[in-house]
């Protein structure tokens, strides 16, 4: 049990949640690295090991923490397992069961010394640059719950990153938001937040990351990008992503570009922690080559950069943004043929 | 030779280009009028009071550059494919001051007096709280972002001293900017070329 100071307090044992951060994930990224920290688990290592494309035509939601993930035979979501192909990453979102008592998972899940991860709208927390003034879909870390105080604390590795209390009236407001939609932001509004809860759980310890190993989920994932399948995987369903795309611009399809911000930032986060643990253990294994195959696939995370942003700023005319949409659509085409390439090359040797 | 030394070689060597003919977005905004400047699609952009004044000559690495107008009008160009002439010349590097949104790499193409052209990478880092990940120098830091509501502490706006080779040696006349509106560059300055010792 955890420290429970009264009957009303719950926090979790030892030291606070670690922030974990790169500049391109978001904070579905930065979450889950949160919860592996704790679990003593290097996250980039679990969440920068698999590398895939897949686009689920009309499943993008308008959530800064949106990312490509078909439900199972029971409907549920299990975004651990789509962030962390190779490992036993799992995840499931759940909603408190009573409306009248919608902190009981919380405490149980602190009191089983384990972190939450909570969907908020950034429009009512304090220490969101959204404050008062932009309806965002975000996640946050809760670790303690103290009724009596009336706080709960929470952890946010986003900048400007933060780890302490809010009042719990403001988190409820968060937590509970309709978050509406709002000209200010739209990529992140418009989302329910509905008191959303991910609980994250690491079933088995990562196996230590040998060349071997490595050379495992290279080549499964290389194989992923080279063979088509029905659904818009690999290097086949980004053709046909792309294509849509920019049919969809020409046609002035605003929802297109307003969903590509959220979808690309999925596919642009991956690529670049998939990256830097390739140029990492290239370094660490004296393997220049696979050193540089991790960078052809940060490249591949930079080009994402110039087609999400290219659609952002496109968004109040798509149809005058269709030509620099497909010329980014094509130089991100190149940089993953490249990356894949690389990696099938080093992958084949590893 | 001294640093202090080479710094002041390599500062004669180095021409700032004139830029003011391109520039086409507001990156930089004062306390009391956040809203004026829109670096991002969020409408961020940075705090003129950590920056160098306008159109004065600041030294990064050792390169001299003509910083821009700071609250008087557009400060920056945001890549659409501009030509920047320059004045015809051996040089070595392109020296610029730049910020993107969100890590980026891009191509920039070189025009020579001879009729080649080559194509050479402009990678910049993301400006907004983040490291200079492309190996840059940090040139300048706003230490809160200005955002159109409000002034925001604990998130930095960072703009990045960047450089480019220019490998072909022949006579440099224009670089054509990449059509890409995450990249910003502030100012840009040719280092001719010439032995340092």
């Amino acid at each position: 049990m955890t420290a429970g100071v009264t009957a009303r307090t719950y926090m979790i044992v030892g030291a606070e949640p670690e922030w974990w951060y790169r500049d391109l994930v978001s904070c579905l990224q930065a979450t889950f690295g949160t919860v592996l920290a704790r679990a003593g688990v290097d996250p980039l290592s679990v969440l920068g090991a698999g590398w895939r494309f897949l686009h689920l035509p009309g499943d993008v939601r308008s959530e800064e923490f949106y990312y490509p993930c078909p439900a199972d035979e029971s409907g549920q979501i299990d975004l651990g397992s789509a962030l962390a192909p190779h490992h036993q990453l799992h995840s499931r979102w759940w909603q408190p069961a009573d409306e009248n008592d919608v902190w009981r998972e919380v405490r149980e899940t602190l009191a089983d010394n384990r972190l939450v991860i909570a969907a908020v709208d950034n429009f009512h927390l304090p220490f969101r640059p959204a404050y008062g003034d932009v309806h965002a879909a975000h996640l946050v870390v809760v670790y303690g719950l103290d009724e009596t105080r009336g706080v709960v604390y929470v952890s946010d590795a986003m900048p400007p990153a933060f780890r302490g209390a809010v009042p719990i009236e403001e988190f409820l407001r968060s937590w509970g938001s309709a978050n509406p939609s709002d000209v200010q932001d739209a990529f992140f509004s418009d989302s329910q937040i509905g008191r959303r809860c991910l609980d994250v759980r690491l079933d088995a310890p990562p196996a230590p990351l040998t060349p071997e190993l490595l050379g495992s989920y290279l080549r499964t994932d290389v194989e992923a990008f080279t063979t088509a399948t029905s659904t818009r995987t690999g290097l086949a369903g980004f053709d046909a992503f792309a294509a849509e795309l920019v049919e969809r611009c020409r046609a002035g399809d605003a929802d297109a570009l307003r969903e590509l911000y959220p979808f690309g930032w999925g596919m642009q986060a991956q690529a670049s922690l998939h990256g830097e643990l390739l140029r990492r253990c290239g370094r660490q294994w004296n393997d220049p080559a696979l050193a540089g195959a991790g960078r052809a696939v940060e490249a591949v995370a930079h080009a994402w950069t110039g087609l999400r942003f290219t659609g952002a700023h496109g968004l109040e005319d798509p149809r005058a943004a269709a030509a620099d949409i497909a010329h980014h659509a094509t130089v991100l085409r190149g940089k993953y043929a490249r990356a894949v390439d690389a990696v099938g090359t080093t992958a084949a040797r590893l | 030779m001294t640093g202090i030394a080479m710094s002041s070689v390599k500062a004669g060597l180095c021409d700032p280009v004139d830029i003011s003919g391109h520039r086409n977005n507001t990156a930089i905004s004062a306390a009391t009028e956040t809203k004026a400047g829109a670096f991002n699609v969020w409408g961020n952009s940075f705090a003129a009071e950590y920056l160098p004044a306008g159109g004065s000559l600041v030294h990064v690495d050792g390169v001299p550059f003509e910083f821009p107008p700071v609250c008087d009008g557009p400060d920056n160009i945001r890549a659409a494919g501009q030509f920047i002439g320059v004045t015809p010349g051996r040089y070595d590097w392109i020296h610029v001051l730049a910020a993107s949104e969100r890590r980026c790499e891009d191509t920039i193409e070189l025009s020579f007096a001879d009729g080649s052209v080559d194509a050479e990478p402009l990678r910049i880092s993301d400006f907004w709280a983040a490291p200079a990940w492309f190996g840059e120098v940090k040139a300048f830091e706003s230490l809160v972002m200005h955002y159109p509501h409000h002034v925001q502490r604990g998130v930095p706006a960072m703009m990045w001293a960047q450089r480019v080779p220019v490998t072909r040696r022949a006579e440099l006349t224009g670089i054509l900017m990449p059509r890409n509106v995450a990249l910003h560059v502030f100012a840009v300055t040719l280092q001719r070329h010439g032995q340092l010792a």
